[in-house]
């Protein structure tokens, strides 16, 4: 009977409370929407503030999942980037005392100052946006809420583009950390692009995307050909449309739904994916304003071309699989979804040129051509050759970099572990060791000054 | 005696007298249990006094702790802790009096303020103070804690009892201070022994920031980083002294921030140590809450608060006092030494976040909620909370 007890108390434990669950739903749903608003704000401790709700949210989701164990310890990484802006926050707080901005300033502590509050942005944003190793592969996993998870790791790279955008002028004023961003963005729209085409999910490679869109916006932002305003408009066109597109395949494949909302959304997300992608093809093509970088070029229309290809190729009319066929709408919020992802995209684009970027008309060519070769390569019904080997070379692509990356990792951290295995020796805990060191330190602090 | 300063030594020996009260011998009356009192009051008052308290109170308040930590004889890490502590004290003192004394020979003065325009003349070879000087820091360094002197703090507060640990840590912690402040009294009339007195402080800040930051990263035992917490506050402290020894002019701003510190240890480390004994050991991956946070978890929360700012969690009092070394560091440009506060910094700031984690765990049934925890107990972590929020109310408003 005692047995019988103990089995049932240990079941009880592992069980999370039925009355919490709802509670920690409601609160994560309000600090994740709470978080998420904070970080449009344009002080940092509020962007800060922002990641830690963010943060919170999945932890308190986590906590309460059924796996709960397994969900804590994938999502605890969410608190490094709230750490690496509270951290920014901090060195710009004690600049800020110091009577002047570390901005422009190379030398001293206010030089110093200036370059770890761009690398602490940079940090936060490019972790959130999969830019960095170790936490890249999220968007492969299942978010912890159950009912959205497959769509809840949508909203991290979203994050990470607000943090990038809002923060620009804490980031973008030392020209090495812009340099990096921009490689580890590239790198990062590359194995977005990959892993999406190695996927067979189309929802799966909808996450994917949305990853290398953000990173392709975040190029944007870094390069800073456009005006503000319209990179934020021409990111919110793409990634827009692939969040509707993605919570529209969780609602029963709304979007796919008939021929022409199918073939409205296809063309929308071209379009919108051509607009994102054309400022910077066109600024690293042909460089107006500055010097063209024809292998950061070539480097960016692969995952341009890539994710058009994959948008075209995979967003196909749902089979009808009902017998009795509901009547639709004529107009519905797909359309209207549609309509406005192409009409911002292209409003975005006019805003850019009102507001002084011009382009020639070879560069406009140069820059439409990764997505009409993706778009045009990929029409549905058009044969592809190497289709289940290309893929299965992706998938590897994207495997050994992650592995790659992981084993750099923890090479790193056993290299720190074994350097400081010999601190940790030195104490033994007896209490002659703390009369040797206190000789140790005063050979030394007597030696020191005579040194001098 | 700065009034804040001593409220919050009041609060702590308020919270050290309620752990006392839960710890009596049954075979003796609680008038006798309560006895220790009559040291932690002094000790509470070495606290008050701050740096202003004489230079004979740091190896009096060495021996009340000593004295206490030998008072249980059948505690095996009670004997230890006391053990060490007459270890490593007692040769730090006699180190920084030969220190003191060969300064003494040297410029045939006993007052700092003395000796430093002594030596400005510049008669006496500069070999003799050049090691009379450092030697004379020792004992200060020693007792604030700093790497590689941080193992005291965090054995001292795992191996005693509770109500002696935080009050026992921050008098030695703040006799230190006091101890270095008035060797250096007026320093900046010799430049030069400025100079070289702002580079050892610098050379013990950098390590005990950065030892204690990685220290902060491999340790286990709750008691055990809560006294390495401790030590970094050491550190601060030596890192402030070595920002305002830069400059060629006197310490004015220093008194006030370092009465904050001061202030904000005792409370903040009477919370976090006392939450430090009810939070298991972490385990690999998150486990189920233990009894305080499923029967209590605000109690939790508040002893989590104080956690929190001894940590420097953006948001409470601790993190004013981080902000404060931080500034006075960058205005006297030590770059180097920022940037080592700034891993320390991000070390125990991660490590508070986590411990927040694991102290909630995973959700369980509330059904399950365990025995009781003391009110006692309870009640000490709730003076840590409330003393903390008073403190950072009256920092924010600019009357502290």
């Amino acid at each position: 009977m005692t047995e019988i007890a103990a089995v049932r108390d240990a079941a009880r434990i592992d069980a999370p409370s039925t009355r919490a669950i709802p509670v920690a739903k409601a609160l994560g749903v309000t600090f994740a929407l709470g978080g998420f608003a904070l970080l449009w704000v344009k002080q940092m401790w509020t962007a800060a503030l922002g990641l830690e709700l963010f943060a919170a949210a999945f932890w308190l989701w986590s906590r309460v999942a059924d796996d709960a164990r397994e969900q804590v310890q994938r999502w605890a990484w969410l608190r490094r980037p709230a750490t690496a802006m509270w951290f920014a926050t901090a060195a710009h707080g004690v600049a800020n005392t110091l009577g002047a901005s570390p901005h422009g300033v190379t030398g001293g502590s206010l030089g110093a100052l200036g370059h770890l509050e761009s690398l602490a942005v940079i940090w936060a944003a490019l972790e959130l946006l999969a830019a960095l190793p170790v936490a890249r592969p999220y968007a492969d996993l299942p978010g912890p809420l159950l009912g959205v998870r497959p769509w809840l790791p949508a909203a991290l790279p979203a994050a990470g583009f607000a943090i990038l955008w809002r923060q620009r002028e804490h980031w973008m004023h030392v020209a090495t950390m812009r340099e990096v961003a921009i490689v580890l963005l590239i790198v990062t729209a590359w194995l977005g692009a990959l892993r999406a085409f190695g996927r067979r999910q189309w929802i799966s490679g909808l996450r994917w995307l949305l990853v290398s869109d953000s990173a392709l916006a975040g190029v944007l932002i870094a390069l800073g050909v456009v005006d503000p305003a319209s990179s934020l408009l021409l990111w919110a066109s793409a990634i827009g449309g692939r969040a509707y597109l993605l919570a529209g395949e969780l609602r029963g494949a709304a979007p796919r739904r008939g021929q022409f909302l199918s073939r409205l959304w296809r063309l929308a997300m071209a379009v919108a994916s051509a607009a994102l992608a054309f400022p910077v093809l066109i600024a690293l093509g042909t460089g107006p304003g500055g010097r063209a970088r024809p292998l950061y070029y070539l480097a960016v229309a692969v995952p341009v071309m890539f994710a058009a290809a994959i948008t075209t190729r995979r967003h196909i009319e749902a089979p009808e699989r009902r017998l009795m066929v509901r009547p639709r709408a004529i107009f519905t919020l797909g359309h209207a979804m549609a309509m406005l992802s192409v009409l911002s995209a292209l409003l975005a684009l006019a805003l850019a040129w009102w507001r002084g970027f011009e382009a020639s008309l070879a560069s406009i060519v140069l820059a439409a051509l990764p997505v009409a070769i993706g778009c045009g390569v990929a029409m549905p019904g058009r044969e592809l050759p190497l289709r289940e080997s290309a893929r299965g070379s992706a998938r590897w692509v994207f495997r050994s970099v992650v592995d790659l990356e992981r084993w750099l990792v923890g090479a790193v951290i056993r290299l720190v572990q074994a350097l400081s295995a010999p601190l940790r020796d030195l104490h033994t805990g007896d209490p002659q060791e703390y009369l040797l060191f206190v000789i140790g330190v005063a050979a030394i602090a007597l030696t020191l000054p005579l040194l001098r | 005696m700065n009034p804040l300063v001593s409220l919050a030594a009041l609060l702590a020996l308020a919270s050290a007298g309620l752990l006392l009260a839960l710890d009596h011998d049954d075979e003796r009356s609680r008038a006798w249990g309560l006895m220790p009192l009559l040291v932690l009051a002094p000790l509470s008052l070495v606290i008050a006094r701050g740096q202003g308290a004489p230079i004979g109170w740091a190896p009096l308040a060495s021996g009340l702790v000593v004295a206490l930590l030998s008072r249980a004889r059948e505690d095996v890490l009670h004997s230890e802790c006391a053990l060490k502590m007459l270890w490593v004290l007692a040769t730090a003192f006699a180190l920084s009096w030969a220190g003191l004394l060969l300064m003494i020979v040297v410029t045939g003065s006993s007052q700092p303020v003395e000796q430093w325009a002594a030596l400005g003349v510049g008669l006496d070879p500069p070999l003799l103070w050049r090691m009379a000087l450092p030697l004379g820091l020792l004992a200060g360094i020693v007792m604030v804690g700093g790497a590689p002197f941080h193992f005291w703090s965090a054995d001292l507060l795992q191996g005693s009892r509770p109500w002696l640990g935080p009050i026992a840590v921050t008098a030695l912690q703040v006799s230190g201070v006091a101890w270095m402040t008035q060797r250096l009294d007026a320093i900046h009339v010799y430049p030069e022994a400025a100079s070289l007195a702002s580079s050892i402080l610098g050379i013990a800040a950098g390590a005990a920031l950065l030892v204690g930051g990685l220290t902060l990263l491999w340790q286990r035992r709750p008691e055990r980083r809560i006294g390495t917490l401790a030590s970094l506050h050491g550190g601060l402290a030596l890192a402030m002294l070595a920002a305002a020894h830069v400059n060629a002019g006197p310490a004015t701003d220093l008194p006030p921030i370092l009465a904050r510190w001061s202030a904000h240890l005792v409370i903040a480390l009477g919370g976090a140590a006392s939450l430090a004994r009810l939070v298991p050991v972490p385990v690999t991956g998150p486990s189920h809450p233990v009894a305080l946070f499923r029967r209590h978890p605000w109690s939790g929360a508040a002893g989590l608060y104080a956690l929190a700012s001894l940590a420097g969690t953006p948001g409470t009092p601790g993190s004013l006092v981080w902000l404060d070394t931080a500034r006075l560091l960058a205005a006297s440009g030590s770059t180097t030494l920022l940037m080592a506060l700034g891993f320390a910094w991000i070390a125990s700031f991660v490590f508070a976040a986590g411990q927040v984690r694991e102290a909630f765990g995973v959700a369980t049934d509330p059904g399950l909620r365990g025995n009781p925890v003391p009110l006692t107990v309870r009640a000490s972590l709730w003076i840590a909370t409330i003393g903390l929020a008073g403190l950072g109310t009256l920092v924010v408003l600019g009357r502290a």
